[in-house]
């Protein structure tokens, strides 16, 4: 896990709140999953802290709006799977958020090594 | 029961409550179960995944999917309804006070003149009932205008509430004839709350009878 302390935690889960869907789009673009799959998977990434509650709602409301979409397989062990993988507009839209990201991150980082860490002033 | 269908009852009461239509219920619910089903057979239980609150997951849920969200709004619907049906009671009783008066005063109806029992009850028990339930509809209508699908619900109600005061008033009747007619405050007391129940159940009928009307125009028009 990312954060440790409960302060960090808070933070991480307000700064994931307006990438996960990019990244939840990345995983898919590697390899269709189904929707458990996927809460794994971001688990293994980092992200342990957040769980099935977060991800199905949010791979719902991408698959509404048509970044993804879902298939019925069969699996080996068990009932069958409903697999989630990227659409073309899916794969369009993780490229222009993947360049958005880009940016966003190079402009922190050129704030963040400007700044000389000054003592407090009394 | 099992847990993906506790799960999944739960998910459907927080839907309902939320205002979601049969429809999109099933579908939501569908889904969910295939998910469900895959993470049991990894071993992992439907508890563990959604956690304790099921309800905000499944409100959740169905807020991403972007279905179409009717909520009943039953308890603001029940309160307008019993507050125009006292209103109209009131102004209902205080007709039925003056007209017998004005009556009694005008008209000397002359010796031997038979007033038909039907007529009379029409007349004493018929118009206050009319007004009550004109107070209810109007109240709903005017109160609760902003609510989806209140003119449905309402032309609804035109048609229940009178059927369920031709149904409560036997009954209360009944009741009021087993217990001798009492005035006895508990029993007075039990005979208004039949006839606000039923005049409750009605609603919540006419409410429910409007909201799935809706629907079943809605599924017609995506088939």
């Amino acid at each position: 896990m990312i954060a440790t302390d409960p302060g960090d935690a808070e933070r991480q889960t307000q700064l994931l709140r307006g990438a996960l869907d990019m990244c939840l789009l990345a995983l898919l673009a590697r390899e269709p999953a189904h929707g458990y799959e996927l809460v794994r998977r971001v688990e293994a990434a980092g992200f342990d802290g957040v769980g099935y509650g977060t991800v199905y709602p949010l791979l719902t409301r991408m698959r509404r709006l048509g970044l993804v979409a879902d298939e019925l397989q069969a699996s080996p062990a068990g009932p069958p799977r409903k697999v989630y993988a990227l659409t073309a507009a899916g794969r369009a839209r993780l490229g222009s958020w993947q360049q958005q990201w880009a940016r966003f991150v190079g402009v922190v980082d050129a704030m963040l090594s400007d700044t000389v860490t000054e003592s407090p002033r009394s | 029961m099992d847990p993906i269908d506790d799960a999944l009852a739960t998910a459907d009461r927080a839907w309902r409550q939320h205002g979601v239509q049969r429809a999109d219920r099933e579908a939501l619910a569908a889904d969910l179960r295939l998910d469900l089903e895959s993470a049991a057979a990894d071993g992992v239980a439907p508890e563990r995944l959604l956690g304790e609150d099921v309800s905000t997951f499944a409100r959740r849920l169905a807020d991403e999917a972007g279905v179409r969200r009717e909520p009943p709004e039953l308890g603001r619907l029940i309160g307008t309804t019993l507050t125009g049906a006292a209103l109209g009671a009131a102004v209902g009783y205080a007709f039925f006070v003056l007209f017998f008066q004005v009556a009694a005063r005008t008209f000397d109806m002359p010796r031997g003149t038979h007033v038909p029992v039907q007529v009379a009850v029409a007349v004493f028990y018929g118009i206050p009932a009319v007004i009550v339930v004109v107070g209810a509809v109007t109240a709903v209508r005017y109160h609760l205008r902003a609510l989806p699908r209140i003119r449905a619900t309402v032309h609804a109600m035109c048609l229940l509430l009178p059927l369920a005061g031709i149904v409560i008033t036997p009954i209360t009747m009944g009741f009021a004839a087993l217990t001798g007619f009492s005035t006895w405050a508990p029993v007075v007391l039990t005979e208004m709350l039949l006839v606000l129940a039923a005049l409750a159940g009605a609603t919540v009928l006419a409410r429910r009878w409007a909201l799935r009307e809706q629907a079943g125009m809605r599924q017609t028009s995506t088939a």
